[in-house]
C-alpha cells in the first residue's frame, strides 16, 4: 500500500512536482557537470601545462641561471647526467634538452646563441611557432628568433656566418622562431657546432619535461636532487606553482558553485513543498482521523521527495554528462570523460536536497483533524 | 457489563465559548444512539472528543475503557485506528485515491492492507463495480457508502457518524440509513449526530443537546 500511495501522491501532484523535478534535474545536471569538470580538471590542466614546456631544470650547483657568454661558465656533462635521470625518474620523461649559451657575432652584431639539440628543444616547447623546417641531421642548420631575423634581415632558408672569437661557421637559418619570449632574440645552433665554436665541452643546463601533476613533479625533483648531489635540480616554478594555484582556485570556484546550486535547488523544492503542504492539510487531517501517525504520514511525503530527488538526480546526471562534454569542448577545447563515480554522489546530494525541501511539512504535524474536518 | 462509552461531566470550551457543559451519559455496546440538537449545541464537539479528534477541557470520556483525554498524539492515533470508525457529512475521501484505495487507506493506518477484504467491504455497500472509481466519479451517495465501508473495514468498537445523510438526496439517504441499520443489527455500536427527527427515531435512544448541555435525558425512541 505504501508504494501504491506513493505512486498516487506523485501522480496527483505532478504539475507542482514537475516544477521541483525540473529544479532537481537542472541542479543535478550542473552539479554533476561541474564535479566532472573539477575531477577531470587536474588531468586536463596537467595536459594543458605540459604545453608550457619543460618543468625541471638541472644545472651545476650555484649556476642555474644561464651565464650567457661568461668567460668561463660552469659546465656539466649531459651524457653523464642523462642516464641518472632516466634511472631515477618514475615518471614519463617527455624531453631532455641541453643548453650551452654564448654570445656569438653575426655580421659583427652580437647575438645570444644557444647550442642545443634543436629538434628536441622545439618538441619540448609546444607553444613555439616555427616558420620553416626543423633541422634533422645537418648540424649546420640553425634557427633564428624573429627579432634577430628582423634585425639581421634573415628569413627561413637564409645563410649566414656565425663567429665566436676567431672561429666562424657558415650556417643556414632553417627556421624563424616566434616564442613570444627571450628566445625571439636568440640564435639556435646544433650543440656540437656550438661546442666547436666556443671550444667548450659540456652544457650549462638541462631542461627536462616530465609528465605528471604539480605534486608529482615536485616529488620527482626531490628524487632527482637526491640522486644528483652535485647539481641543482629545481622545478620551473612559474609552471608548477601556477598549475597548483589555478587548480586550487578552480576547485574552490567549482565547489562554491556546487554549494550555491544545491542551495538554490533546495529553495525551489522548498517553495513547491510549502505550497503542497498547504494543499495537503485536508488529506493530512483525514489521515490523522483514520489513525495515521504524523511520522507515518510525513514518511509518505518524504518518500515522495526521495523519489523526486533520486529520479531527478539520475536524469540530471545523464544531462550532466552532455553538459560536461559541452563545457570541455567550449572551455578546454577537448573532450571530458564522464566520471561515473560522480553519479551516486550527485544522486545522494539531490535526495538530501529534496529532503531539505520537506521543512514546510513540519507544519503538517500541527494539523488538528477536528479543525480540518470542520472545513476550516 | 460495563458500558462501552462512559461520558462523565464532559466540558469543552473554545475561546471562552462553552461548547459542552457537564455532559454525562453512558452507551452500552450494540446501542444505536442518535445525538440531536440545534446547531451549536455541541453535537459535533461531543463526537470529536469521543473519536479522539479533540480533547475535553475537563471531565472524562471513556471508550472501551480508554480515557481519551489522557492519550498522547501517538495514543490517540492508535485509538482512532483501532477503535473508531468515522462517517462524516462531507464524506472526506482522498480525491486521488480510488474507492478501493480509500478503504485500504484505513487498513494501512490500522495494520496491514488486505485488498480482498476491502473489495468485500465495498461489495457489502453495493459498490463492487465501482472500486476503481475516483471520488469525483462517484455520486454523493456512493461516496458516503465508500466512507461507510472505510469506517467498517477495521471492525471498530464504535462507529461515529456526524450527519451521515446531511448531504444526500432522499434515495441515497435511505441507502445509507439501511446500511447503518444493518450494522446495528449486526451488533455494532453507533453514535450518530443528526438534525432530522425521522432519522433520530431509528436509533435505540436519543440524546438531545442544547447549549452544550444534556437537554433531554435518554428517552426511548421508536425503532423503525
Amino acid at each position: 500500500m505504501f508504494g501504491r500511495l506513493l505512486w498516487k501522491l506523485l501522480r496527483s501532484n505532478r504539475g507542482r512536482l514537475a516544477v521541483a523535478l525540473v529544479a532537481v534535474i537542472s541542479g543535478a545536471a550542473v552539479v554533476s557537470a561541474l564535479l566532472t569538470v573539477e575531477l577531470d580538471m587536474s588531468r586536463k590542466l596537467t595536459q594543458e601545462f605540459r604545453l608550457l614546456g619543460p618543468n625541471v631544470v638541472i644545472a651545476p650547483k650555484g649556476s642555474t641561471q644561464p651565464s650567457i657568454g661568461a668567460a668561463s661558465p660552469t659546465l656539466m656533462d649531459e651524457q653523464a647526467v642523462f642516464p641518472v635521470v632516466q634511472q631515477v625518474s618514475s615518471l614519463n620523461i617527455a624531453a631532455v634538452v641541453p643548453y650551452l649559451y654564448f654570445v656569438a657575432r653575426v655580421n659583427q652584431t652580437p647575438v645570444v646563441t644557444a647550442g642545443t639539440t634543436i629538434g628536441e628543444a622545439i618538441r619540448s616547447e609546444p607553444t613555439w611557432k616555427v616558420t620553416g623546417n626543423i633541422p634533422t641531421a645537418d648540424p649546420r642548420e640553425s634557427g633564428v628568433g624573429r627579432n634577430v631575423a628582423r634585425q639581421l634581415g634573415l628569413a627561413a632558408g637564409s645563410q649566414f656566418d656565425i663567429s665566436y672569437g676567431s672561429r666562424t661557421e657558415h650556417v643556414t637559418a632553417a627556421f624563424v622562431l616566434d616564442s613570444g619570449g627571450p628566445e625571439d632574440n636568440q640564435i639556435f645552433t646544433d650543440l656540437q657546432l656550438a661546442e666547436g665554436l666556443t671550444g667548450l665541452n659540456g652544457v650549462e643546463l638541462m631542461q627536462i619535461r616530465v609528465n605528471g601533476t604539480s605534486q608529482q613533479v615536485t616529488d620527482e625533483v626531490a628524487k632527482l636532487a637526491a640522486a644528483l648531489p652535485r647539481y641543482d635540480v629545481k622545478p620551473i616554478r612559474q609552471v608548477s606553482a601556477a598549475e597548483g594555484n589555478l587548480l586550487d582556485r578552480t576547485r574552490l570556484l567549482v565547489l562554491s558553485m556546487v554549494v550555491l546550486i544545491l542551495a538554490l535547488t533546495a529553495l525551489c523544492v522548498l517553495a513547491t513543498m510549502a505550497a503542497l503542504a498547504t494543499e495537503r492539510r485536508a488529506d493530512v487531517g483525514l489521515m490523522k482521523a483514520l489513525g495515521g501517525t504524523i511520522t507515518r504520514i510525513v514518511g509518505l511525503f518524504l518518500a515522495e521527495l526521495g523519489v523526486l530527488g533520486a529520479f531527478g538526480g539520475v536524469i540530471g546526471c545523464l544531462v550532466g554528462v552532455a553538459l560536461a562534454g559541452w563545457m570541455g569542448r567550449r572551455v578546454f577545447g577537448t573532450s571530458i570523460q564522464p566520471r561515473w563515480e560522480i553519479f551516486p554522489l550527485t544522486i545522494a546530494l539531490m535526495v538530501v536536497v529534496a529532503m531539505a525541501g520537506a521543512l514546510p511539512l513540519q507544519r503538517l504535524g500541527k494539523v488538528k483533524p477536528a479543525v480540518i474536518l470542520r472545513g476550516e | 457489563m460495563a458500558p462501552l462509552v462512559q461520558i462523565e461531566n464532559l466540558r469543552k470550551e473554545f475561546d471562552n465559548v462553552r461548547a459542552l457543559d457537564g455532559v454525562s451519559f453512558d452507551v452500552q455496546a450494540g446501542e444505536w444512539i442518535a445525538i440531536m440538537g440545534p446547531s451549536g449545541s455541541g453535537k459535533t464537539t461531543l463526537i470529536n472528543i469521543l473519536g479522539g479528534l479533540d480533547t475535553p477541557t475537563s471531565g472524562r470520556a471513556l471508550v472501551d475503557g480508554t480515557d481519551v483525554a489522557r492519550l498522547d498524539e501517538g495514543g490517540l492515533a492508535q485509538f482512532r485506528a483501532e477503535k473508531i470508525g468515522f462517517i462524516f457529512q462531507q464524506f472526506h475521501l482522498v480525491n486521488y485515491l480510488t474507492a478501493l484505495e480509500n478503504v485500504m487507506l484505513a487498513q494501512y493506518f490500522h495494520s496491514t492492507t488486505d485488498e480482498h477484504e476491502a473489495r468485500e467491504a465495498l461489495g457489502r455497500v453495493g459498490l463492487a463495480d465501482r472500486i476503481t472509481h475516483l471520488p469525483n466519479q462517484l455520486s454523493g451517495g456512493e461516496q458516503q457508502r465508500v466512507a461507510v465501508a472505510r469506517a467498517l473495514i477495521n471492525s471498530p468498537k464504535l462507529i461515529l457518524a456526524d450527519e451521515p445523510t446531511g448531504n444526500l438526496d432522499e434515495a441515497n439517504e435511505a441507502i445509507v440509513l439501511n446500511l447503518l441499520r444493518d450494522l446495528h443489527s449486526e451488533g455494532h455500536t453507533i453514535l450518530m449526530v443528526t438534525h432530522a427527527p425521522s432519522i433520530g427515531q431509528m436509533a435505540d435512544r436519543r440524546i438531545d443537546l442544547a447549549h452544550g448541555r444534556l437537554a433531554a435525558i435518554e428517552h426511548a425512541v421508536r425503532r423503525v
